[in-house]
Formats: C-alpha cells, structure tokens, sequence
C-alpha cells in the first residue's frame, strides 16, 4: 500500500519497466524457541535504472532484505521476483557487493575482475574476451595500472573499487551494495560516490544499496526507502530528484539527508503496511 | 638484498656449527669412549666419502627420495581428498576427525611391523609406510584450512555464478591452500620419518638401509654419517623446497610481508 507505486520525480523520461518487485515479502527468523520478526510483510517496486537506497538503524533489516533479493536466504511469506521471474537461489543477475570487499587473495586484480565472466555463456572459455572485458571495467573504476597488483597490495578504497568492477562485469540485472563505504575514509567514499554515479549514468544499471548514513543515501539514491526498526517496515519513501553527478559536500545534498533523517526520528508513525 | 640482520645471524649460525665441530672433536681427542663407538667429524667424513665413492650413498638417497616423492604424492592426493570430504561435510569431519588425530599420534615406525605382516620384504611395504605416516596430517590440515575459510569468499563466489561442484577447484582448495602446504610440509615431514623407519628392516638400498648396515659392522662412523645425511636431505626438503612455496603462498595471499 504504501508508495510502492508512485511515480519517479526528477526525470521525466517515460515510464521505466519495474524490474524487481516484492509482494508481501516478510521474514522471521527462529531463534531458539523464540520467534524474532526481521521484517513486516512488504511492498516494493524497483524500476529499470533506478537506484534505491535502503535507509535506517541497524537492526532494522535492511540488509535481511537485502540478502533475501540475492537470494541467500527465503522470504518467509510473499515472494520476490525479477523481471517478472521469482527469485528462488543467488545468481549472477542480482550481483552482491559485500561489506568487506571479499576479493579473492589468490587471484591478481584483473583475475578477480574476471572471476564472474568464466560463467557467462558468451566469455566461457575465451579467456582474451574476459580480459578485455575486465580491462574496460577496470578502467571504469581508474584502476587500469593495477591488472597485475595482489589484493593486498590495494588501499582499502582500492579494493572496494576492484570489488565494484568485479561485481559489474558479469553484467548483472541489479547491483545490491551491502554498505561497502563505512571502513573507509571520508575523501577515498567521496571518490567512491563520484565513480558510482559515473557508472549509473553511463550503464543505465539497477542498484539497491544499504546504508545507515543519511547523507550517503541522499548523495546516492533516486528514492529513499527509510526502515524503522523491529520488526522492519517500510516507514516512507522519499524521492531525491538532485541532478547528478551529485557531490556528498553539496548543500542540496546535505538539505535531502536531513530530511531523510526527520522523516526516521522524529515524526509520527502513521505510514504503517501490514 | 640480504639485510644487516640476516647476515649477521649467518654468521652467527655458521659459528654455532664450527662449535659443535670443534666440541665434537674435542670429546674424541680426550679419549674418553672408544673410538669404534664414538669415532671424530674426520672419520665420519672419511667413512661417508667411501661410501660415496664406493656407490653406496647417492643410490641410496636417489632411493629413499624416490619413495618419499612416489609415496609422498599418493599421501598427498588421498590426504586432500579426505580432507575436503572432512571440511565439506560436518558429519564426515565428526566421524573422521577423532581417527585421524589418533593415526596421527601414532609413532611412525608402529606402521612397519603391520606392513611387514602384510606386504612382507618388499618395496610395498615401504611406501604403505609412507602413505599411512604423512597421509592424516594432510587430512587434519586440509580440513582445519576449509573450515577456517571466511564464508564471505563462498558466498561472493556463489554470487558469481559458481556451482557446487566448481567450488573445490575455485574456491575452496585455493582458500585453504596456505592451510594445507603446511599440512603437507608436515606429512613430508612424518613420511620422512616413516620411510627412514621402513628401510631400517626391508631394503637393500636406501639411508635406512645404510644405517641399518652400519649397525651391523658396528661401524659407528657409518651411523653418524648418515645421520647427518638423513638430517641434511629432511632440512634442505624442509627450507628449501616446502619453506619456500609455503613462504611465497603466504606472501601471494597477503598472510605475510616480503621481507
């Protein structure tokens, strides 16, 4: 019921097709013979091209409901699915970006880069299509000296650069964030959000990110979707029609993220699903 | 290249081991024992020089390295195969784990009596000794290196697009690898002992078999000399070959820094 359906501001392209949509989805976990609610049944559209932002405290589930679209784990009601399809185990299509940048240290920068490609059925055993392919997403991310480098040779921003080409390569139908940006340091995000605006605006990509810091959100994404916390629901969402490339330090910017953080303090619950 | 350090602690070792020499032949000069139990470095060196030019030593270590390596390699392939059974399946691991821990607590050389009952003198025998006494610490460690494996790595992989039965070769074993070049350092180590153990009774060539015969003319010098053989050819192994794949995996995976 809520929102899930209202209208993008900011562009006025025509009306983008949905691309993933969640009806009734909702997930308790088993604890003991304690029952915990992670998330109230809930509604959600993500449209072709949008980048949503998953906004709230921890504990509120976002990033259950962040693992349940990869497929990780099962909704416990409702379902999730993909260009009309359901959603029932992880796939190259919803790539995942971690917390930590869970690059493979065994593997050059470049070999990471091509990791996912050995499993798509135009690049399966062509090795010279994977790097090339690779190479241009390493460019993508400013990291084109580094094909060679080991993991542990990359600054923390760096990897989470390698991790981000790595995650786009396979070409996926949606790119999920799972806060990646919070270990860093506050000029390595900046660059960050720059290359990741630069991306979306260049590939058209779907991206569902999960944060707790407002201004992230607001510098980040097209719509807003504030959690509140146990169990989670979705309290508003709120549209960010700034133009991009937006810069985290933009007054415009920081004027959103406040209001993103009112609308999860302060006001009165009256938006409740379920 | 070398560092400050590293040379100066050559020196220091180089110096321990002139020491040991000169105390060594010290002990024999005083006269103390006689000399056919406890002969001096010269005629250790001496003795191991005629069995050089006689022909006996180099067949003898080609034999005993040509085992190890022949064994060594089937240890190691039944070792990583049980291992990944064990990481992979937690009621393969609880069943296996507590086995292999025993097997492994055994003495080497109990495997010889049991492989002399069922291969009797033959060269069987010798590598059934091998296998059984390097075989559980690659087991042990292979397992131990899968199960420390950070879940992310899997669940980044299986993002990715990787399958089941891809996981082995992509993910799992090169996750575990520094975990398991130790583990088979280790079984090297144990193989070493065990054939060593083995040629004592049931060869006619190899460094057990030169200790034993050494035993048998009460030749001392024979003995020591390729005991020292024995330890030489296990630490240059150790250090130079094993120490340094582990060192360069170590170093690849970010687990250690280049010096």
């Amino acid at each position: 019921m809520n929102a899930s359906v209202s209208k993008s501001t900011g562009q006025s392209a025509a009306p983008r097709a949905v691309k993933l949509r969640l009806a009734n989805v909702s997930k308790t976990f088993q604890n003991g013979t304690q029952t915990v609610e992670a998330l109230a049944p809930l509604e959600l559209e993500v449209k072709e091209g949008e980048y949503v932002v998953f906004f709230g405290p921890s504990g509120c589930g976002k990033s259950t409901l962040l693992n349940l679209i990869a497929g990780f784990e099962a909704p416990s009601t409702g379902e999730i699915t993909l260009e009309g399809k359901p959603i029932t185990r992880p796939g190259r299509d919803r790539l995942m970006m971690f917390q930590e940048h869970a690059l493979f240290p065994w593997l050059s920068v470049i070999k990471n880069v091509m990791y996912g490609l050995k499993n798509e059925p135009q690049f399966r055993f062509r090795p010279r299509k994977q790097r090339e392919a690779a190479r241009s997403w390493l460019r993508m991310v400013h990291l084109e000296e580094f094909e060679t480098a080991l993991i542990h040779e990359l600054s923390g921003g760096m990897k989470q650069r390698v991790a981000l080409a790595r995650a786009l390569a396979p070409d996926p139908k949606v790119l999920l964030i799972d806060e990646p940006f919070p270990a860093l340091d506050a000029l390595v995000r900046g660059k960050l959000y720059g290359d990741l605006q630069d991306i979306l605006t260049r590939t058209g990509k779907t991206i569902i990110s999960v944060t707790h810091d407002s201004r992230e959100a607001a510098c980040l994404g097209d719509r807003v979707v504030v959690f509140t916390p146990r169990p989670g629901r979705i309290k508003k969402e709120i549209h960010v029609g700034l133009a991009r490339p937006r810069d985290i330090n933009d007054p415009k910017v920081a004027e959103h993220a406040g209001r993103i953080m009112a609308e999860l303090e302060g006001q009165p619950d009256e938006k409740r699903t379920g | 290249m070398k560092s400050e350090q590293a040379k100066r602690s050559f020196l220091y070792v180089s110096f321990f081991y002139l020491l040991i020499f000169a105390v060594w032949q010290m002990l024999f000069s005083a006269g103390l024992i006689p000399d056919y139990l406890f002969p001096s470095p010269v005629q250790v060196g001496k003795r191991l020089w005629e069995l050089g030019s006689d022909d006996y030593l180099l067949p003898s270590v080609k034999a005993t390295l040509v085992r190890m390596a022949m064994g060594f390699s089937i240890a190691a392939a039944i070792g990583l195969g049980i291992g990944l059974l064990m990481g992979t399946s937690p009621i393969m691991n609880s069943c296996l784990k507590s086995l292999f821990l025993g097997l492994q607590t055994l003495p080497t050389a109990a495997w010889v009596p049991i492989s002399l009952l069922l291969f009797g003198l033959s060269e069987q025998g010798i590598y059934f000794v091998i296998i059984m006494s390097s075989t559980p610490a690659v087991a042990i460690a292979t397992s131990a290196g899968i199960l420390h494996i950070p879940p992310l790595y899997l669940r980044a992989a299986r993002t990715l697009g990787t399958r089941w039965y891809a996981m082995p070769v992509r993910v799992i074993l090169p996750a575990a690898l520094p975990a398991i070049m130790t583990g088979l350092k280790l079984g090297w180590t144990f193989g070493w002992h065990g054939a060593v153990s083995a040629e004592l009774i049931k060869s006619t060539v190899g460094l057990g078999f030169l200790l034993n015969m050494g035993r048998e003319m009460n030749d001392a010098s024979q003995v020591i000399g390729i005991m020292l053989v024995t330890i030489l050819f296990g630490l240059l192994l150790d250090r130079f070959l094993f120490g340094v794949i582990e060192r360069r995996i170590r170093i690849r995976w970010g687990l250690e820094k280049k010096e």
